[in-house]
C-alpha cells in the first residue's frame, strides 16, 4: 500500500505542526522519519493511522484518502496497519497475550489460528515468559516489545513505529531493529520508524525523512555505514 | 475471543457496578412477579364473589305459579345472567335444616309455611345487580325483600383496583429505577474503558465492534434480574401458599398452574433482556460518540 502525503498541513489552534509536507513511501520501502522532539514525527504517524485529520493538504493510503473516507474505509486500512505507540497503548487490564488476542480478533483473523500466530510473535520478541503478565507487571522495554508482538501479530502490510526503541537499552533495541529490518525484507511491509537514535539511523543504510518545525528539512538515502 | 468472552471480563472487572445492576433488575423482577401473583389471586377472589348468586329475591307469599313464572321471564330477560335458581318454600326449609343441623332445637318450630321462597340470580357481569336492585325494590307486591351483597363487591372492586393501581405505580417506579441504575452503570462501565474503546478503535475495531460487549452485558444483567427475581417470588409464594390460601378460603388464591407460571417466566426472560438491551442502547449512545 503506497502513502502519499501531498502539501499536508496540520495546525493545532494557531501552531503549525507539520506545513507543506509531500512525500511518497513506496510498498516495501524503510523509512525513518527524524528530528528534535516537537518536530512533528509522531504527528505523521498519527495522520497516517487517520487518528489526526489533517488541517489541509491529502493523504493518501493506497487508493483512500482517509479523511474524506468513511468509517468501513478508516477500520480496513487500520487494520492493516500495524502500530508500535510511543506510549504502548496497551489495555492495562489484559494480559500481554490477550492484548495480542484482542487484535487479531479485530481483524477477523481465524480463529483456530490465533493461538499459534501468539506463540509465534511472543517467540520473535522474545516475550515468552512474560506472555501471561498484565503491563503494569512489566518493564518499559518489555512493553516496548510487547506493543511490537501486537503490531507484527496482524501480518500487517504497514507498520508505524512511533520510537520504538525510545525505551530500551542497546541490544533490545538493536534486536527490535533487526527484527523490523527482516520482516521488511521477508514480507514486503513498509516501515515507518520515528527515532532520536542516529545511530541506528546511520547503520541501517535506510531512506530518512528529517523533520524540524513541522516542515521536512531533507529527504535522503542514508549511505550504510 | 468471543464478544461473551469481553463481556464476561468487563463483568468480573468492576465487579461491583454489575452487582448493582444485576441487583435493580432482580428487583424489578421481584416485584413485578409479585404484583402478579397478587393480583392473579385478587383476581381470583374477585371472581368468587362475583360469580356467586349475588342478588336474592324474597317472595311475598301466596303468589300462584303464574306470578312466580312472570318473574323468572322478568329476569331471565336481562343481559349478563348467569343463573336463576328458585328456591321454594320447601327447598328453603331443606337448607335451613341442613344448615342448622347441630342445632335441633331451631328445627323443631320452623316449617315451610314460614319460611319464604325465593331466587337466586348469578350474574356474570357485576353491572346487571344494581339494575335487578332497583327494579324490585319498588314491587313491593311481589317482594318481600331482596339481599344484594353491593357493599362488599364494591369494597372488593375498589380494594382490587386500588391494589393494581398502587402496585402498578410501585412497579412503574421501581423498574424506572432499575432502568436508569443500568443506564448509568452501563455508562460508568464505559467511561472506565475509555482507553480500550480508543485503543480498540485505533487498530481497527468497528464501531459495533466495541459496543456489542455493553450491549451483551446489559441483556446479562435482563436475563439473571428476570430469572432470580421470578425463581425467588415463585419461592415465597410456594413457602406462603398454605397459610395464605387457608386465610381466603374456600378461594384457592395461590394456585400453581404450570402453564401460566412457564408463560409468565417467558415473558419476563424476554422483558429482562430486551429493557436490559435497551438501557445498554442508551448507555452507549450517550457515551460512546463515534
Amino acid at each position: 500500500m503506497k502513502i502519499v502525503f501531498d502539501q499536508v498541513d496540520k495546525k493545532f489552534g494557531i501552531v503549525y505542526a507539520l506545513k507543506d509536507v509531500s512525500f511518497e513511501v513506496e510498498q516495501g520501502e524503510f523509512v525513518f522519519i527524524t528530528g528534535n522532539s516537537g518536530a512533528g514525527k509522531s504527528t505523521i504517524l498519527k495522520l497516517i493511522l487517520n487518528q489526526l485529520k489533517p488541517t489541509s493538504g491529502k493523504i493518501l493510503l493506497g487508493d483512500v484518502e482517509l479523511s474524506q473516507g468513511s468509517k468501513d474505509d478508516v477500520n480496513n486500512t487500520r487494520r492493516k496497519i500495524g502500530v508500535v505507540f510511543q506510549d504502548y497503548q496497551l489495555i492495562m487490564d489484559k494480559t500481554i497475550e490477550e492484548n495480542i488476542a484482542l487484535i487479531l480478533d479485530i481483524v477477523n483473523y481465524p480463529p483456530e489460528k490465533i493461538q499459534s500466530r501468539i506463540d509465534k510473535v511472543i517467540k520473535e520478541v522474545n516475550l515468552g515468559s512474560r506472555r501471561f503478565l498484565f503491563p503494569s507487571q512489566l518493564a518499559g522495554g518489555e512493553l516496548q516489545r510487547a506493543s511490537l508482538a501486537r503490531a507484527l501479530a496482524i501480518e500487517p502490510e504497514i507498520i508505524l513505529a512511533d520510537e520504538p526503541t525510545g525505551n530500551l537499552d542497546s541490544e533490545n533495541s538493536w534486536n527490535i531493529v533487526k527484527l523490523l529490518k527482516d520482516i521488511n525484507k521477508e514480507n514486503n511491509t513498509t516501515v515507518i520508524m520515528t527515532t532520536h537514535n542516529n545511530e541506528i539511523v546511520e547503520s541501517m543504510g535506510k531512506r530518512v525523512i528529517k523533520i524540524d518545525e513541522g516542515e521536512i528539512v531533507k529527504d535522503y538515502k542514508h549511505s550504510k555505514k | 475471543m468471543s464478544h461473551l468472552k469481553t463481556t464476561w471480563h468487563h463483568i468480573r472487572r468492576s465487579p461491583f457496578q454489575s452487582l448493582i445492576a444485576a441487583i435493580a433488575m432482580f428487583l424489578s423482577f421481584f416485584f413485578i412477579t409479585t404484583f402478579i401473583i397478587v393480583n392473579s389471586g385478587l383476581s381470583t377472589v374477585l371472581k368468587y364473589f362475583e360469580t356467586k348468586p349475588e342478588v336474592t329475591l324474597f317472595l311475598k307469599d301466596g303468589l300462584d305459579t303464574s306470578a312466580v313464572e312472570n318473574i323468572k321471564k322478568d329476569l331471565s330477560s336481562y343481559q349478563g345472567i348467569k343463573e336463576i335458581t328458585f328456591v321454594s318454600k320447601d327447598k328453603a326449609l331443606e337448607i335451613y335444616k341442613e344448615q342448622n343441623k347441630d342445632n335441633p332445637r331451631l328445627t323443631e318450630m320452623v316449617t315451610a309455611s314460614i319460611l319464604p321462597a325465593s331466587f337466586e340470580i348469578t350474574v356474570s357481569d357485576p353491572n346487571v345487580l344494581e339494575q335487578i336492585y332497583e327494579n324490585y325494590s319498588t314491587k313491593t307486591d311481589v317482594i318481600d325483600e331482596i339481599i344484594y351483597q353491593k357493599d362488599i363487591i364494591d369494597s372488593l372492586l375498589n380494594w382490587t383496583n386500588a391494589t393494581r393501581k398502587i402496585g402498578f405505580v410501585i412497579i412503574l417506579i421501581i423498574a424506572s429505577i432499575s432502568f436508569i441504575t443500568m443506564v448509568t452503570i452501563i455508562g460508568m462501565k464505559i467511561t472506565n474503558r475509555k482507553d480500550e474503546i480508543k485503543i480498540s478503535r485505533l487498530l481497527g475495531a468497528s464501531s459495533f465492534y466495541v459496543k456489542k460487549p455493553f450491549l451483551l452485558e446489559g441483556i446479562i444483567y435482563g436475563l439473571f434480574g428476570s430469572i432470580l427475581g421470578f425463581i425467588l417470588a415463585f419461592l415465597l409464594a410456594l413457602v406462603s401458599q398454605k397459610s395464605i390460601n387457608s386465610f381466603f378460603q374456600p378461594v384457592v388464591f395461590i394456585d400453581f398452574k404450570v402453564n401460566f407460571y412457564l408463560i409468565l417466566l417467558a415473558t419476563e426472560i424476554f422483558i429482562g433482556a430486551f429493557l436490559g438491551f435497551i438501557a445498554s442502547c442508551i448507555g452507549v449512545k450517550r457515551y460512546i460518540k463515534f
